[in-house]
């Protein structure tokens, strides 16, 4: 992918070769155009899933730096997980995570790199799983931020490979700070099989 | 929720016209298809996310309140939220000016006033419409065209054949400029 985005010619094919009305064909690159101008919309943050109320007050204005907002999300990673890659906001990968196998799932293990947020303040992840194996219900795993053992936001999920080892890019809102760990659960299920 | 199919079926103005009279389910239905294009809005006013997020409930608040004053006559319902949306973070920033130096990303090269109000009405519409994509076709899009994945990379990514990536792609760009040209026009 270049700097403007993906090829549209490799996403939809050359209009002699798509098979598409070349007004439609117009169409479609009209939108891939639109789709790049625009960039990701942010994720929302556990504050802004439910909306507000009519009645709503804000009394307290909050102030914060951007830098500040990061370092305390630096923080939790240090605290949370006790190890970290790269020195700071300016490194490509922001930190990194590892997890391990619960007895239900003994001998996986995982690494989530976090790097910089993107223009929206969302922070793309990849999580790399090795040792754990498709669930016989073919259900995906499931990646979840916790706090005090409560799972609150889901950073994504992906289907494991045959061999057990699996790599997914995910995404997060920005606030991470305001959780303390990590989990990953089979869909539907609350047994935890890595934690941090 | 009383009956959220019912209001997924409504225009934006007809849901306007709801949460004018008080209908909390009309609202709900306004947040979910529009939070990220505000927070996404006040974003690129403000360049910091916890000051961003504040304007954004802000901006759903003078929404709410303001609804009433919506006349379906005068135009549809996207470009009057994102003229209530932009002049609630304006009026925030006016209230609380914050100081320059997390906004400097450079000096050269920025964009102008004008520049800058069509980029984030592009955005304020794109990002609308990406709420109308299913759940299986969203992924594709955010990871081709904001992870940078290839169309390979994202068939091994989700566990899908690299054909359903393809077929998935041409429909949610096909319903993406549904959504633009039918609603947001």
């Amino acid at each position: 992918m270049s700097e403007r985005g993906p090829d549209f010619d490799e996403l939809v094919g050359p209009v002699d070769e798509s098979g598409l009305d070349p007004v439609e064909h117009d169409r479609l690159r009209n939108v891939h155009e639109l789709l790049i101008a625009a960039g990701p919309p942010p994720e929302l943050s556990v504050q802004l899933e439910a909306p507000p109320r009519r009645d709503a007050v804000r009394t307290r204005p909050r102030r914060r730096l951007r830098l500040v907002a990061i370092a305390a999300s630096f923080g939790v990673l240090a605290f949370g997980v006790g190890y970290l890659a790269g020195g700071g906001p300016d490194y490509e990968t922001f930190g990194q995570v590892t997890m391990t196998g619960t007895t239900a799932a003994a001998g996986a293990r995982a690494t989530i790199d976090v790097f910089d947020a993107d223009a929206a303040g969302n922070w793309p992840m990849e999580i790399t799983v090795t040792g754990l194996n498709p669930p016989p219900s073919g259900k995906p795993y499931e990646v979840w931020l916790t706090r005090d053992g409560a799972r609150l936001a889901q950073c994504g999920s992906f289907l494991a490979d045959p061999d057990g080892t699996t790599r997914v890019p995910m995404n997060a809102p920005f606030k991470l700070r305001d959780y303390d760990g990590w989990i990953v659960v089979e869909e539907g299920s609350d047994v935890p099989l890595l934690t941090t | 929720m009383a009956r959220p199919s019912d209001d997924q079926a409504l225009t934006d103005g007809e849901l306007l016209e709801r949460v004018g009279v008080g209908d909390r389910t009309a609202f709900e239905e306004l947040y979910r298809r529009y939070a990220r294009a505000v927070l996404g809005l006040a974003l690129r006013r403000l360049g910091d996310r916890g000051r961003a997020e504040d304007a954004a409930q802000d901006a759903f608040v003078a929404i709410w309140k303001s609804a009433r004053t919506y006349d379906p006559r005068r135009g549809s319902g996207a470009p009057w939220l994102y003229a209530v949306a932009r002049n609630a973070i304006t009026d925030g920033l006016r209230r609380a000016p914050e100081p320059t130096m997390e906004l400097s990303d450079g000096p050269t090269g920025e964009p102008s006033p004008a520049e800058r109000a069509e980029t984030s009405w592009t955005a304020w519409q794109v990002h609308r419409a990406l709420e109308v994509l299913p759940s299986h076709e969203r992924p594709v899009i955010e990871l081709a065209y904001w992870r940078g994945l290839s169309q390979s990379e994202i068939a091994d990514a989700l566990g899908i054949p690299l054909g359903t990536v393809k077929t998935r792609t041409r429909s949610a760009l096909a319903r993406l400029a549904d959504a633009l040209e039918e609603e947001l026009r």
